[in-house]
C-alpha cells in the first residue's frame, strides 16, 4: 500500500517548513537563556513539577480552562478547535493502527489516510468517532466565524486588529477542516463507507453528480485540503498561531522557575510567542474603554515587540494597572514584560548620576518601626498628620524616614525603564534603613511597598503596608477605633492589590469603623485611578477622564466617602468627584476612641 | 583681605535667542506642545524631591532648553527622580515627567 500522492506535496512541504522553524526557534532561545535558568530547567526536570506542568498543558493547551472563565462560550470555541484537532490526530493514529496493524506509515498516511485506506473494509465504529471529532471542530470553526461578526456574543466587546500575515494564517485556518469535510465526503462517494457525516454526504454526492466529475472533484478537493494545511503549517511559526506551540514549553520553564526580570533575556521569546492575540486584554484596559486608545494594549505590545517594530510611545503609554495580565488566558507576565522593553529602550548606566545621595540624612525619631512616607504622601500631608495621630495613640515610638525631605523610594524611575539609576536610591534607602536599626518599616504608599518588598534586600526588617499595620494595632487592641453607621466604599491601588495582593486588611479596617460598599468591579478587577506613575504617555486631561469613569463607579455605590490606601490614587480620584475622598488613615484617625 | 559680606555679583545673563540654535528646543516644544503652556509658577520646583536635596531646578532647566540655552540640561535633568509630584502640582497639567523624559532624549549629547 503505497502513502503516497501528488497532492500531498503541499502539506509535506508545510510540515516540514514548520516543525525546522520551531526546533530552530526553541533551541536557539534555549540555548542563549542564562546560565542560572539553564540550571534550574536541569534540577526541575526530575522532579515532580515536570508532572504538574504536564497537567497543566492539558488543561491549558488542549482544554483551555481560563479562556471559559472569561466566557463559555469562548471557551468551547477554543477547545473545539484545539483540543478537537488535537483528537482527530490522536484517533486518526489509533485509527491506522487498528487498521494496518503496528507498521511504519508515512505523516501525510496518517493525515490522509481516508484516501488511501478506500481499499480496506471499513470499521464503523472509527468511521462514525472521526465524524464526530470532525463536526466538534467544525461547530469551533463555525463559532470562530460567528465571532468575527458578533464577537459580543462571546463577552468581547473589541477583538483583535490583526496584521496581514495572522489573516492569511486565519484564513487558512478556516478552511482546513471544510475542505477536510468535502474532500472525505468526495472519498466515500466514490469508494462508499463513511460515518453519520462524511458518509450521508458522500452518499448524497454520489446520487447527484456524475461519477466522472466525481473523480476530478475529489482530487481537487484533497488538493485544496492539504494546500489549506501546507499554507497553515508555513504561516504558523511567523503569526499569532505559533501560541500553539510555544505555551507547552513556557508552561514548563514556568514550573521550574522561571521567571522574566527588569532586563530583557531569552526566556521572554517563550512569552512573547505564546501570545495567542486573542484580543481579551484589549476589554479590560481603560485606555481602550475610557480613551479610545486602540494600538498599545497589551496584544499590540507583544506584537510590536515580536516583529521588531515597538515604538518607545507604545512601550510607554501604559498604566501598568496590571488588569490584562489578571485576564491573560496564557497568564503572560505583561508588565513585567513592557518593563524591560523600557529598560532596553532607555536605561543609560552612569556610574556619577545621583552622587548627590550623601549626607542627605534628614531623618527624625528613634524607634524600632521606620515609617517612610513616600514623595506621594508627603505631598498629602492629611496622610501624614494621620499616621502621626495614630502612632501617637498606639503609643508606637517611630523613626521618621523622610518626613523633612527624603530620597524617593526608586520604582518611578524603575518604571520609565530607568533600572540601573533606580538601584542607586535602593541602595541609599536600603543603607539609611539599616543604619537606624528599624525591625519594622511602613509606608502608606503602595508604590514604595512594592519595590520595597520586590527589590530591596531588607532580610530582617518586615516591610508593611499601613493598611496591615493598622489591622494589627486594632487586633492587638492597642488602637481602639469607634464604629459608626458612615457609608464607605473602597478603591483598591493597583500596586497594593493586584500588585502586592493586599485586598482584605483595608477592607477590614474599614469594617472596624463603619459600613463597606463595594463598587461594581473590585478587587482584582478594580480600575486604575488613572494617574500611575508608569504612563508618561496621557495628557492632564486624558487622567482626568478616567478619574472621573472610576469616581463614577465609585460614587455609583451610594457612598457617603470614598476611601483608598494610596495618596496617588486619592488625589487622582479627588479629582473627579464631589464626594469625599479620604485615605485610611484619614478615616481611622478620625474616629479614634 | 576684602571683607566678605555674602554678595556677589551675577555674571549677565542675557540670552540671545537670535544666536541660540532652537533647533532642538522647537522638537521638543512640537513633541510636547503643552510646554508652552507653562506660567513658571514654579510649584513644580517647590515641591521637587531632588529639588529638596540639591539647586535641582526643574523650572529653570525646562525654561532655558526652551530659550536654546542646552549646555548642562542633560546632566541636570539626570538629578531628577521622576517620582512625579510636580505632574500632580502643576496648575497647567504639564506632563512634567514625559518633558524631563524628553529633553534627555533629545539632549543626550548636549
Amino acid at each position: 500500500m503505497s502513502f503516497y500522492a501528488p497532492f500531498c506535496l503541499p502539506f509535506i512541504i508545510g510540515a516540514v517548513v514548520m516543525f525546522a522553524t520551531i526546533l530552530w526557534k526553541w533551541g536557539s532561545w534555549l540555548y542563549r537563556l542564562p546560565h542560572a535558568d539553564k540550571m534550574r530547567i536541569l534540577r526541575g526536570l526530575p522532579t515532580t513539577r515536570t508532572l504538574s506542568a504536564a497537567w497543566e498543558v492539558v488543561r491549558e493547551s488542549l482544554l483551555h480552562r481560563r479562556i471559559f472563565r472569561v466566557n463559555p462560550l469562548l471557551g468551547y470555541m477554543h477547545m473545539s478547535l484545539a483540543f478537537g484537532w488535537f483528537l482527530l490526530i490522536a484517533v486518526g493514529w489509533i485509527e491506522t493502527v487498528a487498521y494496518l496493524g503496528f507498521r511504519f506509515v508515512p505523516l501525510q498516511g496518517h493525515v490522509f489516510f481516508k484516501y488511501f485506506a478506500t481499499g480496506l473494509e471499513h470499521k464503523p465504529v472509527f468511521d462514525f468517532l472521526m465524524d464526530l471529532l470532525l463536526l466538534f471542530v467544525l461547530s469551533g470553526v463555525a463559532l470562530a466565524w460567528g465571532k468575527r461578526l458578533y464577537s459580543r456574543a462571546m463577552g468581547m466587546r473589541r477583538t483583535t486588529k490583526h496584521v496581514l500575515g495572522d489573516r492569511i494564517a486565519l484564513s487558512a485556518l478556516w478552511f482546513i477542516f471544510p475542505a477536510r469535510l468535502v474532500a472525505e465526503s468526495l472519498t466515500c462517494a466514490l469508494y462508499g463507507g463513511g460515518g453519520f457525516l462524511t458518509g450521508s454526504i458522500g452518499a448524497w454526492m454520489a446520487g447527484h453528480i456524475d461519477a466522472g466529475v466525481l473523480i476530478y472533484l475529489e482530487s481537487a478537493a484533497w488538493w485544496i485540503y492539504s494546500s489549506c494545511l501546507g499554507l497553515f503549517f508555513v504561516a504558523l511559526p511567523f503569526s499569532r498561531y505559533m501560541h500553539i506551540f510555544t505555551e507547552i514549553p513556557l508552561i514548563f520553564l514556568r514550573h521550574y522557575g522561571l521567571r522574566s526580570s527588569e532586563k530583557e533575556s531569552a526566556y521572554d521569546h517563550f512569552q512573547i510567542e505564546a501570545c495567542s492575540r486573542c484580543g481579551i486584554c484589549i476589554d479590560p484596559c481603560q485606555l481602550q474603554s475610557v480613551l479610545q486608545i486602540n494600538d498599545v494594549q497589551s496584544v499590540y505590545f507583544l506584537r510590536d515587540r515580536r516583529y521588531h517594530s515597538l515604538r518607545l510611545q507604545t512601550a510607554d503609554n501604559c498604566l501598568m494597572c496590571g488588569r490584562c495580565a489578571e485576564r491573560c488566558p496564557v497568564g503572560i507576565d505583561l508588565n513585567t514584560l513592557r518593563l524591560n522593553s523600557r529598560d532596553t529602550m532607555r536605561n543609560v548606566p552612569d556610574e556619577k548620576r545621583y552622587d548627590y545621595l550623601q549626607g542627605v540624612d534628614r531623618s527624625s525619631g528613634t524607634g524600632k518601626v521606620g515609617y517612610f512616607a513616600g514623595c506621594m504622601t508627603l505631598l498629602t500631608p492629611r496622610i501624614l498628620l494621620a499616621m502621626e495621630r495614630i502612632f501617637k495613640a498606639s503609643g508606637e515610638e517611630v523613626w521618621w524616614a523622610d518626613k523633612e525631605g527624603g530620597v524617593c523610594c526608586g520604582r518611578p524611575l524603575m518604571l520609565s525603564g530607568e533600572t540601573d539609576s533606580a538601584l542607586k536610591m535602593i541602595q541609599y534607602n536600603t543603607e539609611l534603613f539599616r543604619k537606624h536599626g528599624i525591625t519594622t518599616l511602613v509606608t502608606s504608599c503602595p508604590i514604595c511597598l512594592r519595590v520595597f518588598r520586590e527589590e530591596y534586600r531588607l532580610d530582617g526588617i518586615e516591610v508593611l503596608h499601613h493598611s496591615e499595620y493598622l489591622l494589627r494595632l486594632m487586633r492587638s487592641g492597642r488602637l481602639n477605633v469607634t464604629h459608626g453607621a458612615e457609608r464607605f466604599t473602597y478603591h483598591d491601588p493597583c500596586e497594593l492589590g493586584r500588585g502586592s495582593g493586599i485586598y482584605d486588611e483595608p477592607r477590614a479596617v474599614i469594617e472596624a469603623i463603619g459600613e463597606l460598599l463595594e463598587p461594581a468591579e473590585t478587587r482584582e478587577h478594580a480600575l486604575c485611578c488613572g494617574s500611575s506613575v508608569a504612563n508618561t504617555a496621557i495628557s492632564d486631561g486624558q487622567q482626568l477622564q478616567l478619574a472621573r469613569s472610576v469616581a463614577a463607579e465609585l460614587d455609583a455605590t451610594g457612598a457617603s466617602t470614598i476611601v483608598t490606601a494610596c495618596p496617588l490614587c486619592k488625589k487622582a480620584i479627588a479629582r473627579g468627584t464631589q464626594t469625599e475622598v479620604r485615605d485610611l488613615a484619614e478615616i481611622v484617625a478620625e474616629h479614634l476612641q | 583681605m576684602p571683607v566678605h559680606f555674602g554678595y556677589t555679583i551675577s555674571k549677565p545673563r542675557a540670552i540671545d535667542i537670535d544666536h541660540n540654535n532652537l533647533r532642538k528646543s522647537d522638537e521638543i516644544l512640537r513633541e510636547m506642545p503643552e510646554l508652552q503652556t507653562c506660567i513658571g509658577c514654579g510649584a513644580c520646583t517647590a515641591v521637587c524631591t531632588a529639588g529638596n536635596l540639591t539647586q535641582f531646578n526643574f523650572r529653570k532647566v525646562h525654561t532655558l532648553v526652551r530659550r536654546g540655552e542646552y549646555q548642562g540640561a542633560y546632566e541636570e535633568m539626570n538629578k531628577c527622580m521622576l517620582c512625579g509630584k510636580c505632574r500632580l502640582v502643576c496648575p497647567r497639567g504639564i506632563n512634567t515627567r514625559g518633558v524631563v523624559m524628553l529633553i534627555k532624549r533629545k539632549l543626550g549629547d548636549f
